[in-house]
């Protein structure tokens, strides 16, 4: 009798669960519709968001370039019908010396702030020497700045320590957008890390002339902007922009789908494949992203990653077959950290397998048996499960005799282990600050001092700065790119950065959504888009 | 005259007159749930010990194409990595099985060590270990198991010790009620009241009648252990790639949503390795609780 009610009990339960789920669905349903209402007015974005900080000179992350590009202006701007081509933005003209070492930039008179300030030199001052103060990770675009006069109100004038050829990319890159000094001031910011306390402010207010400001953040939740109505360009066609954080492709996909959402940016192929929902637009386009592998010879437990070694894990990797299995064979293999089509990329020889040769090579060296551990975040960015990524180069290369203890952790825990410990082999994602390949150096190259030089802890090449000096110095684009191609070509020969996969992007979005660009700046303009 | 029978006399004799053949026949329907336990547990079993010996794939290797529907050659398709699906499920087993195991009887030796003392000397004794027992259990499970698994770092190693230190309260709360309820009987207060030593009155006396709805209980958590090793795996905490593992194999699914197959395997073999043992454990309880 007692075991018979107990069954009924459970029967009673798994009615009441099952009644429970269908009320979640339908709740879920209703949610949705909740959300198209507000679709009517705002632009809601799904995406996985990455944001370290909202503070415009400390902020480095993949989505912190949409926001600082809607919010805070740069000097110059990418045209986004060839993605090379600079075009006005705070600054209507623009030239340099001759020697690459003085530029000087010319503020347009109608361009203000939120609050109907005019931006002044004194505010591109400011912003830049807070920048390369703050000493983050954005700073090295201003740490080649050694002066910056403010002739006038209009006039800017940055010289730099050296011939700098790629200082006007560098402006145009997203982290590079002017704040308002006063407004900043007043709320603790400072050019130097020790003294500045603005950052907590940052995420809750702007103080930028962009099309749009900030209207809420709710960390890995949303972040909600408003139309800047006192924009002094063409104004925004949307009152209200929302990123709603979103994990995974699949729910973005969903709601996308569902129209939940008006645009969904970071669909793997799998996931983009067979999609032929009513009223959205998938788009596959070539990027500048790609997912690398690094090798980190001066850690603990990197000392087997002597150069031989390191070229010989190179040869071993399966470059199309981690294509295929990443992102469905949509996009490319990549030789160099200087993604195909920036300057100096041309002719470069495509990465492939040679095993004997890896084996010949891990034979001279004298490894017979060599163990690693990998760890890494995981990620899945651009399309690309971090995880399926290196499942795949563990498998390469097991077949050379190396085997690769894989450990995948949170980014957070995997930030503190980079930054403290370093990583033997560890995977990351890059995508392009500004359209100079100067940046792929200064962040790759054994430069010393430069990230991966500091992460790997690999031993500097100071050649490699002779060359990027050479190169910021040279007068023509041609004698740019030969230097870029050698400077590539060192990078490749490091060894401590291997490129795995350049995936394309797709962007989907609802039919009705206009105006959307993949920008090598700045991943995506929101003033640009519009419906209709 | 016509004789009369009283029909509200005769029935409840007609009820329970109930034939040999339809007693056998509830029988047999009632342990019904408990033989399709028993083959499910004792199948899976036996898939854990002998997979290596005629396992159809190498489960770390690729074999086909990726994404391959469920075919006669791949029978639950393939995997992003191109791996055989199915050949991973039967592989799963050596983890999911094992790791079970190893947590249920090591809560259980540790839950029954706390419980016995907790149950048989009362007191502060008492008063103490189940105060611990109660902390540890005003968290919820799979919470607490995460954070000391997260603490630890991720693994099946630590996510092991994540489970057995969640697991072991369950236990020593049953046999501490178990063993206060035994102690107070006559045999057990004879067998003092002679001066036997409170190891054999507890070891001879209390334990043998205070285990059975331990051994119950252990049966049917097996199930959700499983469970437990799967979500942890699932959310990253467990076992680590490329491990085939039912809840690591379900995060690729997810990953992999179009392609149901992906997770629709360690799904199904997650869900008949609970149902198996509670089945099974149903039936133990039928069979041994004495409250029944």
């Amino acid at each position: 009798m007692r075991a018979g009610r107990a069954r009924s009990v459970r029967i009673l339960s798994g009615i009441v669960a099952a009644g429970l789920l269908a009320a979640a669905c339908g709740g879920g349903k209703s949610g949705s519709s909740g959300n198209n209402v507000s679709a009517q007015q705002a632009l809601i974005i799904a995406r996985s968001m990455d944001i370290n900080s909202l503070d415009p000179q400390r902020a480095y992350c993949d989505t912190c370039q949409i926001y600082l590009t809607a919010v805070y202006e740069t000097l110059l701007g990418l045209d986004p019908k060839d993605n090379k081509t600079l075009v006005p933005r705070l600054a209507t003209k623009w030239s340099s010396n001759s020697a690459q070492t003085e530029f000087t930039f010319t503020l347009n008179p109608k361009a203000k702030f939120a609050d109907g300030k005019p931006v002044t030199s004194a505010d591109v001052k400011f912003s830049w020497e807070r920048l390369k103060g703050l000493a983050g990770s954005a700073s090295y675009l201003a740490s080649g700045i050694a002066s910056i006069a403010t002739p006038d109100a209009r006039t800017v004038v940055a010289t730099m320590t050296q011939p700098n050829s790629a200082f006007l990319a560098q402006v145009n890159a997203s982290y590079m957008g002017v704040v308002e000094q006063s407004v900043a001031e007043a709320k603790g910011a400072t050019t130097a890390a020790a003294t500045d306390k603005a950052e907590k402010w940052f995420l809750a207010n702007s103080a930028g002339s962009g099309p749009f400001t900030l209207a809420s953040y709710k960390s890995g939740q949303e972040v909600r902007l408003k139309r800047n109505a006192a924009y002094w360009g063409t104004k925004a066609a949307f009152p209200e922009v929302v990123m709603k954080q979103t994990a995974d492709a699949v729910t973005q996909r969903q709601q996308l789908e569902q129209g939940a959402v008006d645009i969904a940016m970071q669909l793997s192929t799998d996931v983009a494949k067979n999609m032929n929902a009513k009223n959205v637009t998938v788009r596959k386009v070539p990027s500048f992203n790609y997912v690398y592998l690094a090798l980190s010879p001066g850690v603990k437990g990197g000392e087997a990653l002597t150069p031989d070694v390191r070229k010989a894990i190179r040869l071993a990797l399966d470059y199309k077959g981690l294509l295929d299995v990443t992102v469905g064979g949509a996009g490319r293999s990549q030789p160099s950290p200087i993604p195909n089509g920036f300057l100096g990329t041309d002719g470069l020889a495509p990465p492939a397998r040679d095993v004997a040769q890896a084996k010949r090579l891990l034979a001279q060296a004298g490894v017979t048996k060599l163990s690693l551990s990998a760890t890494y975040p995981t990620l899945n960015v651009y399309g690309v499960d971090f995880s399926t990524a290196m499942q795949k180069v563990q498998t390469d290369l097991k077949a050379v005799g190396i085997e690769l203890k894989l450990n995948p952790v949170e980014i957070s825990v995997w930030a503190s282990k980079i930054g403290t410990d370093g990583i033997p082999v560890t995977a990351l994602y890059f995508a392009p600050d500004h359209t100079d390949p100067s940046q792929y150096v200064q962040y790759f190259g054994l430069m010393p001092g430069s990230q991966w030089q500091t992460w790997t802890k690999a031993p500097a090449r100071p050649q490699e700065n002779q060359l990027l000096n050479q190169a910021f110095a040279a007068k023509s684009v041609n004698e740019r790119g030969a230097l870029y191609k050698q400077l590539a070509q060192a990078m490749m020969d490091d060894g401590v950065i291997i490129p795995l996969v350049n995936p394309d992007l797709y962007l989907a979005a609802r039919s009705d959504i206009k105006g959307m660009h993949y920008s090598a700046c700045c991943n995506l303009d929101l003033s640009q888009l519009s419906r209709g | 005259m016509t004789a009369t029978v009283d029909s509200t006399v005769l029935t409840p004799s007609v009820v329970n007159v109930e034939s040999r053949s339809e007693q056998g026949s509830r029988s047999r329907r009632a342990r019904l749930p408990a033989y399709i336990g028993l083959v499910i547990v004792v199948g899976w079993t036996v898939v854990a010990a002998t997979v290596p010996l005629w396992s159809p794939n190498d489960p770390l290797a690729p074999v086909g194409a990726r994404l391959l529907e469920p075919s006669r050659a791949h029978l639950l398709g393939t995997d992003a990595l191109g791996r055989d699906v199915f050949t991973r499920v039967l592989w799963g087993t050596r983890t999911s099985l094992p790791v079970a195991f190893v947590v249920i009887v090591a809560s259980v030796a540790l839950g029954s060590l706390v419980g016995a003392a907790a149950g048989f000397f009362g007191g502060w004794v008492d008063a103490v270990l189940m105060r611990v027992v109660d902390i540890t259990m005003a968290f919820p499970p799979i919470l607490l198991a995460m954070a000391i698994t997260a603490s630890l770092g991720p693994g099946i190693r630590n996510a092991l010790i994540g489970m057995v230190l969640v697991w072991w309260p369950i236990y020593a709360r049953l046999l501490a009620a178990q063993v206060q309820s035994v102690r107070r009987r006559d045999h057990v207060e004879s067998a003092v009241a002679i001066g036997a030593s409170r190891w054999l009155v507890l070891r001879r006396y209390v334990l043998p009648l205070s285990y059975t709805p331990v051994l119950v209980n252990a049966t049917m958590d097996f199930g959700q252990v499983v469970l437990l090793t799967a979500s942890l795996s699932f959310i990253g905490l467990g076992a680590r790639p490329p491990s085939p593992e039912w809840g690591a194999m379900i995060t690729e699914g997810a990953t992999n949503f179009y392609n149901w197959w992906i997770a629709a395997g360690p799904g199904v073999a997650i869900l008949s390795v609970v149902l198996g043992f509670n089945f099974l454990g149903d039936a133990l309880r039928d069979r041994l609780d004495v409250r029944d």
